[in-house]
């Protein structure tokens, strides 16, 4: 039963997903701790806000600045870091989970046991899932704690919608890291295709108020859809559904794509 | 009436639209025997497999499992297949017992045969199968590929890796299952790993199916290796004239001949014209008969 591949897809991750998890809070962690330093001193935000324009919409740094918690959290881990890691797990872990499996010769016995492809492909967009959204709740139980100890006042409200555009991320380029891998028998284009536009879309997403040129294609950056500096302006709910279908329609693609091709040989 | 348990139409399979991988395939495996399909490395048994178990899809033609189309019905036939990839790789993370266990969910069905086999092939099960050696993985293989009492086992090479002992354990194996009415379908690129256990072999090269035959005709079919030697020095050439007779050397008064069978009266009616000292007929091993038909099919 696809049930299996679910399970199976989060226990062979077991180990790196403890490492993650252990990753994400102690980032956090580290970050946090410094904040009651920028508090404290206004000359030293100061000195951030006279930073170029074009780092500070990069680094996500606006309005309150960084003397905030809401706008140090934002600046210092929304704006790239937080994405980042939620990134680079989903990708990993998309391509890993067919790609890389088809690679390593394992799909040959489980896709001769009584199942349907994309009932598999499905399964494992849903492993995938469920690392994300394990990461990205350590992350808001993490950030929540340091928010208290360190006195950063975040909202829980904001800070949670924040995980979830964050989710959102993940899924998309998770899932289309899979899809790609269920479609094409390439680990390579299954890994590099999501992250060129992953990064491809953060640029745009940061830089398209200084570059007047990128500011009509802001709308293709799922980073500018889901709302930037989260804890400050909230987050962009209709643009988290607009990203949570587009990833839902790559994994569909995926689904039915891989139905039609060959399974390489190990 | 049962459908058989393996038919294929017309079955071709081109790779990367240049590699004829697989040409017309006509093919029907009975229920309840084994078939042994032969051919050297490349021939286009992996294909076949892989055609049958629609992990790669048919350039054309059509391939029926147990009645079932592989392409429309795939899942349900599969359901009722057990498969030894030729390949085998395993999560080698897990023991053997995790790895049948998911196995086992992942099919939805029990797995009625598991503890049986395991003892059997005395199945280290609790290391993980990183540590164990290519033969103990190969037996892993064996028993998810038996344990749920499949209606057609399709095995591909499955002697790999295993020593002596476990091979014979293996061919008894097929053996049960075939007197059990179910079907074993085997792949292999030598004749003598499946002349003891299979009922008919195909024999394919380079994508096409050259013959298809039991085995024991395919040993009425063999070359005797005849050797006469006689008192004196004789003449071959009446050796030369007889029907399906091959004379290999004369030397000075020892004549090796190859014959089949029915020329063998000829044969010593020819040699009885002389006095003779020793007469000795070997039946030609498979393997030779199999190696003649793939230089057959180099002059074809």
């Amino acid at each position: 039963m696809p049930a299996e591949l679910i399970r199976r897809g989060l226990l062979d991750h077991r180990r790196a997903l403890v490492g993650w998890c252990l990753g994400i809070a102690g980032y956090t962690l580290m970050t946090s701790s410094i904040f009651p330093s920028f508090k404290g001193s206004p000359d030293l935000t100061k000195l951030v806000e006279r930073y170029p324009d074009a780092l500070k919409a990069l680094f996500g740094i606006s309005g309150g600045g960084i003397s905030t918690g809401a706008g140090y959290t934002d600046a210092e881990l929304f704006s790239l870091m937080l994405p980042l890691i939620v990134l680079v797990l989903a990708i990993g872990s998309g391509a890993r989970t067919f790609a890389g499996e088809e690679d390593a010769g394992r799909l040959e016995l489980l896709l001769a046991y009584p199942l349907r492809r994309r009932s598999a492909v499905l399964a494992k967009g849903a492993a995938v899932a469920a690392e994300v959204v394990l990461v990205c709740v350590v992350g808001f139980c993490a950030l929540a704690v340091w928010s208290a100890v360190f006195g950063m006042g975040l909202s829980m409200g904001r800070l949670a919608a924040a995980m979830a555009s964050l989710v959102a991320l993940g899924l998309l380029y998770g899932w289309l890291a899979l899809a790609l891998g269920a479609a094409v028998p390439s680990k390579v284009l299954a890994l590099g295709v999501p992250a060129a536009f992953a990064a491809a879309a953060y640029l745009v997403g940061g830089l398209h108020t200084l570059a007047g040129w990128l500011d009509p294609f802001r709308v293709f950056s799922p980073f500018w859809l889901v709302g930037q500096s989260p804890l400050q302006n909230g987050v962009d709910g209709r643009g988290i559904l607009v990203v949570l279908a587009a990833a839902a329609v790559a994994l569909g693609a995926g689904a039915l794509l891989v139905e039609r091709r060959d399974l390489q040989t190990p | 009436m049962t459908a058989p348990a393996v038919e294929t139409h017309g079955l071709s399979k081109t790779y990367q639209g240049k590699t004829r991988a697989l040409i017309g395939l006509d093919l029907c495996v009975e229920r309840g025997e084994v078939f042994g399909y032969l051919g050297p490395n490349g021939a286009g048994k992996s294909t076949t497999i892989r055609l049958l178990l629609d992990l790669i899809h048919p350039t054309s033609g059509r391939v029926s499992v147990l009645g079932l189309d592989s392409r429309r019905q795939g899942v349900e036939a599969r359901r009722r297949i057990g498969y030894l990839p030729g390949e085998l790789r395993l999560n080698d993370r897990m023991t053997a017992d995790e790895q049948l266990d998911s196995l086992t969910r992942l099919r939805g069905s029990e797995s009625p045969l598991r503890a049986e086999l395991c003892e059997r092939f005395s199945l280290e099960l609790d290391r993980p199968i990183r540590h164990l050696s290519k033969g103990n993985r190969q037996k892993v293989g064996l028993v998810q590929a038996f344990m749920h009492r499949p209606e057609l086992v399709v095995l591909d090479e499955p002697s790999a890796g295993l020593d002596p002992l476990l091979q014979t354990e293996v061919r008894s194996l097929l053996r049960e299952t075939a007197a059990d009415g179910r079907t074993v379908f085997l792949s292999s690129h030598s004749l003598d790993e499946v002349q003891h256990a299979a009922d008919r072999v195909g024999i394919i090269r380079s994508g096409h199916l050259i013959d298809v035959d039991t085995v024991d005709h395919l040993r009425e079919r063999a070359l005797r290796h005849v050797t006469i030697v006689f008192a004196g020095p004789v003449d071959a050439t009446r050796f030369r004239g007889l029907d399906g007779v091959r004379v290999d050397s004369v030397e000075d008064s020892v004549v090796r001949l190859s014959a089949p069978e029915p020329a063998m009266d000829a044969i010593v009616k020819a040699a009885a014209m002389h006095e003779i000292v020793d007469l000795v007929s070997q039946p030609a091993d498979l393997e030779e008969i199999f190696l003649e038909m793939y230089q057959e099919g180099d002059a074809g």
